[in-house]
Parts: structure tokens; sequence; C-alpha cells
């Protein structure tokens, strides 16, 4: 929409300003509009990026009387022959491969379960699945600390009632990760299963209708019609799973387990945060900060590209 | 949104006989997740109203009540500052992020200026940028201004997001445009169409977004940890790993705590729950 309103206005707007300087006005407008927010932007997100790239090449220790020494590449030759970095990249790995089920695979399935349920019951089940959504994630990994506690918690009193030992669901190195992984999918599956039966919901009834009268059968209608339909919002799932999921675990990681035992639950983010204010090696935790952000851009850009190519479903 | 349900009439026959089947595993698949994302809350908040000498209990009901716990919560943490200051912070983020947010959304629709492509990606963008990279930085940036251990500085990088002026831009957008036309014809100037004709007419919307910003900056957790001096000077979150030590964790306060510490989300949940699922699922359905 291009400014066109009548000189007139302007005029009994602003009485007081000569031509040009309303001219200056008019066009410096929308930005004055947008100032503060990408004030905020490039304080708190692009000059620190910048400063980021530039620590990444430098050691340092964070107290402000230490001098700054450059040290070129050093930093990523370091991390790079850290065994930590690989084992927090892999396990970087299983977060998104271990969230993927509980984020896409079994809302999906849910939700085309469920898509004949009446009304009512259905806002029910709504509301209650959404709640782990809203918790406070400290208040999720404290609850989940006691459910899971080895002599007391419920979950192990079930088991030893059912005649099984008790399983350290946080301090054993072969389970650690997956109980963190299980908890962060269980903050995010009602949420998943919401937006996929909403998608669902809003397929057109009559390509359906028309398939089923084709005489395809309920599995082929879903094969065939339902997922395609679906594939973007699955896609969106998969994108958020990926760039948030593994992030959103930071707060579990810390209240449950500080990356250990042995480091087995520690992933990139919480690296970053151990190489940054525990053991205050700026430099080290600058580079693998560039590292993760670089990652991020390339499985970006992978993802927009592959939904252009879907985007075709997309009516 | 609108979730529209199958009329019987497009059903065929045999369609007809099967959903009884189909609908019990629909049922029991839903009641298995809502039991399953339901019991930790419900467990927590049992175990929080168990006296001491109750709290290894495992009755599935209350059997008796105490508030011991809470009490107790209260007095070993300053519980009570922590939760004013969360909900300060929470208010104060929520205000400014909603007037940057209309303000760049108003930008963005209204007129079409050079950069404009451009800045809505680079503001798109900032989507992209994890917290853990840019906190070195940042936590420099707050040590420079001599804001560690304050309030102001949980704030201040909270200014803006880019979702909620992504939200506010798709929103006027679609706002209809012979409404601010004419407004203009009656001689209003922009600050009277943005706030006298847009804004209260996108009061739903606006409520809803401010609920997003409201919850999740209650629940935040990370950039308080890296300025927390003093517990009395940081938010609730924080305060609940006091409970938690190298000794052992008290259940029963942790659990007293942790309650208080989502009281007011699940408030808000249970008075605004079809506004607080809408703005979560606008945030993904983007």
């Amino acid at each position: 929409m291009t400014d066109l309103a009548p000189l007139r206005l302007a005029v009994r707007d602003r009485p007081g300003m000569s031509l040009p300087s309303r001219r200056a006005y008019r066009a410096l407008r929308p930005y004055l509009y947008l100032a503060p927010a990408i004030a905020c932007f490039l304080i708190w997100i692009y000059e620190p990026l910048a400063s980021a790239f530039l620590l990444s090449f430098q050691q340092w220790n964070l107290l402000p009387t230490s001098p700054r020494i450059w040290v070129g590449l050093e930093n990523y030759r370091n991390i790079f022959n850290l065994p930590q970095l690989w084992q927090a990249l892999d396990n970087t790995w299983y977060y998104l491969i271990g969230l993927l089920p509980l984020s896409i695979v079994l809302p999906l399935a849910i939700a085309l379960f469920t898509q004949d349920l009446p009304a009512r019951s259905r806002n029910l089940y709504r509301a209650l699945i959404f709640v782990p959504m809203i918790v406070p994630p400290v208040v999720a990994a404290a609850v989940w600390r006691w459910l899971l506690d080895p002599r007391h918690g419920i979950f192990n009193l079930a088991l030893q009632w059912l005649g099984s030992d008790p399983i350290e669901f946080l301090s054993d190195p072969q389970i650690a990760i997956w109980t963190i992984v299980f908890i962060t999918g269980w903050k995010l599956i009602g949420f998943s299963t919401l937006i996929l039966s909403a998608a669902n919901a809003g397929i057109d009834a009559s390509l359906v209708e028309a398939a089923r009268l084709d005489g395809a059968g309920k599995w082929r209608i879903i094969r065939d019609i339902r997922l395609p339909l679906l594939s973007p919002t699955i896609l969106l799932l998969v994108m958020m799973t990926i760039l948030l999921g593994a992030q959103w675990s930071f707060s579990y990681i810390h209240v449950l387990t500080q990356g250990g035992p042995l480091g087995s639950t520690t992933n990139i983010y919480y690296l970053l945060w151990q190489f940054g204010f525990a053991t205050l090696s700026v430099g080290w935790s600058s580079a693998a900060a560039v590292i993760l952000f670089l990652g991020f851009g390339v499985v970006a850009a992978a993802v927009f590209a592959l939904k252009a190519r879907l985007s075709f479903y997309d009516n | 949104m609108t979730i529209e349900t199958h009329s019987p009439g497009v059903l065929s026959p045999a369609q007809r006989s099967a959903p009884s089947l189909e609908n019990a595993i629909g049922h029991a698949l839903m009641i298995g997740l809502s039991l399953i994302c339901i019991f930790p809350i419900y467990w927590m908040i049992l175990t929080s109203l168990r006296p001491e000498n109750r709290i290894f209990s495992t009755a599935l009901w209350p059997d008796a009540a105490s508030l011991d716990n809470y009490a107790y919560a209260i007095s070993a943490i300053p519980m009570a500052r922590m939760l004013v200051n969360t909900f300060i912070v929470s208010a104060i983020v929520t205000a400014i992020q909603l007037l940057t947010g209309i303000l760049a959304g108003y930008a963005f629709s209204r007129w079409r200026f050079r950069g404009s492509a451009f800045l809505f990606g680079a503001i798109a963008l900032t989507w992209l940028v994890p917290l853990q990279v840019v906190m070195i930085p940042n936590y420099l940036l707050v040590a420079r201004l001599g804001m560690i251990d304050t309030l102001g500085a949980l704030i201040l990088p909270h200014f803006a997001s880019a979702f909620a002026i992504m939200l506010m831009a798709q929103s006027m957008r679609a706002f209809p445009g012979e409404v601010v036309e004419a407004a203009r014809m009656d001689g209003a100037n922009n600050a009277h169409i943005l706030w006298q004709v847009i804004v209260p007419n996108l009061r739903g919307a606006i409520a809803s977004l401010a609920i997003l910003i409201f919850i999740s900056t209650w629940n935040e957790y990370f950039w308080p940890l890296l300025l927390t001096r003093k517990a009395e000077h940081s938010v609730v979150q924080i305060g609940l790993q006091m409970f938690i030590t190298e000794e052992g964790t008290q259940w029963g306060p942790l659990m007293a705590a942790s309650t208080m510490a989502s009281l007011p989300i699940l408030l808000i949940y249970l008075v605004l729950q079809r506004q607080v699922i809408g703005s979560f699922m606008k945030s993904g359905l983007r």
C-alpha cells in the first residue's frame, strides 16, 4: 500500500512543517515505526553474533582484567580434537532422532485415529494433552526427577511391585539420554497432536469423499491423500524439532543430569554453556557456537528448499 | 481455529458401521495420552499437599492434606519475592513486546518502503539464532552496563520478538483496507489509525499474543540462570533448584515450590484455555 494521502490532510496534520521536512518525515516514517524492534535485534542478536565470531579466534577467560589473545584458528583446531565435542555432536543427533517419534510419528498417528471422535470429548482431550506445553520446563524437570527417583519415585515403585529391579533413569549412562529425550518429547507431544489434528481437519472433505467413491479404503486415503496434504505441516514440525527441540532440552539437562553421567547427556547446547560458563573458555565456546550456527544455517536452508518443493500440495 | 466435523451424510453405509470400534480405539488412545500428560502435574500437586511423614506414600488419591511443605518452601527461599519478580518481568516484557510488535507490524503492513523485504527477513532470521550462540557477548554487554543480577537485565534482550512482529504484520495485512481508508478520509493521522482503529479491532489477536509472551517469559530459565547471583533478585524458576542439593532432594518443598511456580500459568490456562491453545497453535501453523 503506497501512501497517497491528499496533501491537504498532511498540511492540516503538521502545520508547522515545511514541505521538504514533511517529505523527509514521510520517507522516514516506516523506519521510525521499526526502529525499536530493529535496535533490539541489532544490540542483542546481530552484534553479539558478530562478536561471537570474533571471540572464536581469541583466547580469553571472561575476566575483564585478563588479556584477550588473538589465536587464529587455534580454538577450532582444539575443539575438533576434543572427544567431548564429538560426543556432544553425537548426542545432539540422538536427541533429534529420539524426538522425532514423539514429536511427529505418534502425534500423527493419534491425529489420524481420532479425527472421527465427537467434538465434545475431543475438546476435553485437547485441553488435557496441551498442559505439558505450558508448564515451566524447570517444573517439568523437577516433577520428572521425583517420578523417576530410583528409590521413592512412583515409576520405580511400580516396577518393583511388578517384580523388576529399579531402573536408574537418570544415572545410568545408557539410559539417561533417552530419559531426557522422553521428557522433552512429553512437553511437545500434545502440541504436535493439536497442530496435526487441526491440519487434518482442514483437509477438504470432498477430496476424501471423491477417493472413497472411487473405492479407496481408509489406508489408501491416508497414504495417498491425507499424508501428502499434511506434508507441509509435518515438515514444519520436523523443522521445529530440529531447530528448537534439542535446545529445549537445556533446562532438563541442567536440572536433571548436568550433562552426565560421563557426558552421556551433554548435547551441543549444553557443551556451549559448559565451555563458556563452567570452564570459562570463551574462545572454545564461541568457536563451537559458530560451528553450531553454520550447521543450523545448512539445516534451515535444506528444510526451506524441501518445503518449497512440497508446497505445491498447499493449493 | 475451526475444526469442522464430518457430516454424517457424506459417509457411505459401509463406513457408518465401522466407527464404533474405531472410536473406541480413538478414545483409548486419547485417554492414554491424556493420562501421560496430566499425571505428572497431578502427582506434583498431590505430593506437595502430603505431610512429611507421608511423603513417600503411593496412594493415588489425597489421603491427608497439609500445607507444611508450602510454609517450608516460602520460608526457606524468598519465594514471594521471586514470584513477584517473575510477575514484574513477565508483565513488562509482554507490554514492551506487544508495543514493538504492533509498531513494526504496522510499518510492514501499511507502507511499501525500501528494504522492507530485507528487514522482514532479518527479523525472521533471528528465530534461527539460539540463545546459547549469543550468550557470551550478551552477558558481557549486561556486565558492561553494570546490570548483572538485576531484573532489568532479564527484560532488556526481550524488547522485541520476531514472532510478535510477524504475527502482528500478518493480522494487520488481513485488516480490511477500506476501514483504514475511510478513517484517513476523515482526517485521521497514522497514530490515530493505528491506536484507535486497528488495535481495538485486533483485540483478540493481541490478547492471545500477550498470553503467549507472558507464558514464555514466565517459563524462561536459561537467561536468568546466567545472570542470577542472589535468589531475591531473580525469578522463581531459579529458586526451584535450591531444594535439589548434593545431600538429597527435599521432595515435599520442591513439589510445593513447583506448584507455586506453575500455578499462575495453570490458572491462566484454566480461565483462558481456548485462547492459550489458539495462540500456541498460531505459533506453529505459521
